[in-house]
């Protein structure tokens, strides 16, 4: 290869992935978690979703809530989660001003945010249909809602950096285009010996050999999952970017009608005749009957529009289950007055273009086609990518660490490496820490995580700055994940009695999963441990006393 | 071994023209060239595909501006395609009557 591209492919590498190193690893992480939302739900509530079939009570729910707000003339809004365990509601003011009694209107609209500002009428909560109970967003905050978001940074919105969109999101966005431009530059890097170099893995070499391994052959058999993620990632955090100068150019500056022609959201407005419908309203029976209707396909969301007025309106948007169909939505929308079928589109024929590459995006980054295995293998891959991070970022110290650099670059470069590290490999025993938390105290809701998760972190990454010491930085966070992750499962057995032998006989897989995910973790983490203790060689880098050695993830992946 | 610096930019200011160049311009010749594909093409369907290959595209075009030996010519063959990507546009050429 030509060596100035050679080494211009290897500066914007390099450039680009120590800038966003230790970003990308918390998203690699806590999404690398996410795959198994739905069993740390589980986990968390101690009662098990697996292999339930729910009848979902609409009927009671709007029953119940008829004995707090006067319904007449209200729209509601219902995601269904995955699983079809629940669903959250987001149930707006009435239509019908007799009911509303509206305030002066202070010109301020916030239509697109669910969760801002709002009207002390309207409600948006989350409603559980096994125990028929609702919860506000904040009291039914877990764990598997808190990774997942931390995933996408959602948690930096919060510190009050206010640049007009949500600050976390955009962080998460360009982090994830410098990690598709990372991958591009490092697999041409590579390009010369991507086959000779395919699954060279020298563990006897020395340590940077091994470093160089880990990054350059697991970067490379992961590249095709990293891409994906990358691209898909960038897609789904700040599409926007790419969507707005369409908006303008294309559809008159109106986003609403962008997004409305890429099947995001459905605009869906009916107007108030305040003439009450004659007769009863079955929800049950008539999601029943679209969802018999619609085999092979799961309900995602529920629209309804001017409840018990003679205009009300009903939609249904279904997804297909990826076993049957790939690709496709459907959605259907009915006047309840006249029983008309106003619009529809069978989710499992008819799929278009759009729905193509939608269904792509989504399926390829939430990884919900394959079941279970498939979640695995890519938990298994997102660890990989911590792996290839962490390597990098040891690479990227070692490379710098020589006699002919100035004190103060070899200085800054062991403090900054120093601070990535200690930030990385706290999260393993901080998450660990957290899950045995949740399950000790009595309340816990969305304040308890954040304070328990992220003072945990901090403390914890001082004090493994403090050390100073890589090697030392490397052992303390393995015997601490080690001891910690084999915590979960016995604060699951201690407090809720759930131990992993009563889950296998109850057949609750999902909670048995997350106790069985940690047990392994705990294990590669103390075999590592072993491993690292004996076979560690410290060589003295500076006079600091500090001595690069093997880093905690890989083992994970080596299994 | 950290790149050999021989090869790199020295200049802080071309750097940043560098960046400049690969992150607005990649992204100006990004959108035209989505955006001239829907004078022919289903404008939606055109705007969806963008989501995979939009920003593939930008981020070899970043690439392309550190890569190439001159970044003003880099400059100039960004500004030149985006103009002619945007041509149909602004020219309210439209063949594709189904949108």
């Amino acid at each position: 290869m030509d060596p100035r591209k050679y080494n211009i492919y290897f500066h914007t590498h390099t450039i680009s992935g120590i800038i966003i190193a230790a970003v990308l690893y918390v998203i690699f992480f806590a999404g690398s978690f996410s795959f198994f939302k739905d069993d740390i739900a589980a986990w968390q509530k101690g009662r098990s979703e697996a292999g339930h079939a729910f009848d979902p009570p609409y009927n009671y729910l709007l029953d119940s809530l008829s004995q707090h707000y006067n319904l007449r003339g209200r729209s509601f809004n219902f995601y269904l989660l995955r699983q079809g365990q629940g669903t959250y509601v987001d149930m707006t003011a009435s239509a019908d001003t007799t009911v509303s009694k509206p305030k002066p209107k202070t010109g301020k609209e916030d239509g697109r945010s669910r969760r801002g500002k709002r009207d002390e009428d309207a409600a948006y909560f989350r409603y559980h249909f096994a125990d028929k109970k609702a919860g506000d967003y904040a009291d039914s905050y877990d764990m598997a809602e808190f990774l997942y978001r931390l995933h996408f940074l959602a948690q930096l919105n919060q510190v009050g950096i206010n640049i007009g969109t949500p600050f976390g999101y955009l962080v998460a966005g360009i982090v994830a285009f410098l990690f598709l431009f990372a991958l591009i530059t490092g697999l041409l890097l590579h390009w010369d010996k991507i086959k000779s170099n395919f699954f060279l893995f020298r563990p006897m070499g020395k340590w940077k050999t091994v470093w160089t391994d880990m990054h350059t052959t697991l970067g490379v058999i992961g590249f095709p999952f990293q891409l994906v993620f990358a691209v898909t990632g960038v897609v789904l955090i700040v599409n926007y970017v790419l969507l707005m100068p369409f908006a303008s150019l294309l559809y008159n500056g109106d986003s609403d009608k962008l997004y409305e022609s890429l099947q995001y959201n459905k605009v869906v407005k009916v107007d108030y005749t305040y003439k009450p419908i004659s007769g009863a309203f079955d929800m049950d029976a008539f999601v029943g009957k679209w969802q018999k209707e619609w085999k092979d396909a799961k309900i995602s969301r529920i629209y309804i529009r001017n409840y018990m007025d003679e205009s009300m309106q009903v939609s249904l948007e279904g997804q297909p289950n990826p076993e049957a169909n790939f690709a496709g939505s459907g959605y259907v929308t009915v006047n309840i007055g006249t029983g008309k079928v106003l619009e529809h589109k069978s989710p499992n024929n008819g799929g278009n273009y759009i729905d193509g590459v939608k269904s792509l995006l989504y399926h390829l980054h939430f990884g919900d086609f394959g079941g279970k295995p498939l979640r695995i293998i890519f938990f298994l891959l997102g660890l990989m990518g911590c792996a290839v991070i962490v390597s990098g970022i040891m690479i990227w110290l070692v490379a710098r660490d020589k006699v002919a650099t100035e004190l103060r670059k070899r200085r800054f470069n062991f403090w900054a490496s120093n601070f990535f590290l200690a930030a990385c490999l706290s999260m393993l025993p901080v998450t660990a820490f957290t899950f045995i938390m949740v399950k000790m105290l009595d309340q816990v809701d969305q304040g308890v995580i954040y304070r328990t998760y992220f003072y945990s972190w901090l403390v914890l990454g001082i004090y493994l700055m403090v050390l100073r010491n890589l090697p030392r930085m490397n052992r303390h966070t393995l015997i601490l994940s080690a001891v910690l992750c084999l915590g979960v499962p016995i604060a699951n057995g201690i407090s809720t009695g759930l131990w992993m032998w009563t889950t296998w006989q109850k057949g609750a897989f999902d909670i048995l999963f997350i106790d069985a995910l940690f047990l392994t973790l705990a294990g590669s983490c103390a075999y590592a441990f072993t491993r690292v203790r004996t076979e560690a060689k410290t060589f003295k880098v500076l006079s600091l006393s500090k001595t690069p050695e093997n880093v905690s993830k890989p083992s994970v992946v080596r299994e | 071994m950290p790149a050999n610096k021989k090869y790199l930019t020295k200049s802080p200011w071309l750097r940043l023209s560098k960046i400049l160049c690969g992150s607005v311009g990649g992204y100006a010749v990004t959108v035209s060239l989505h955006l001239f594909f829907t004078a022919f093409l289903p404008k939606e369907n055109v705007i969806m595909t963008a989501a995979f290959t939009g920003y593939i595209l930008w981020a070899f075009l970043l690439l392309y501006a550190f890569v190439a030996t001159n970044v003003w010519r880099v400059w100039g063959i960004y500004v030149l395609l985006t103009i002619v990507f945007a041509l149909p546009y602004l020219l309210k050429i439209n063949f594709n009557h189904g949108s």
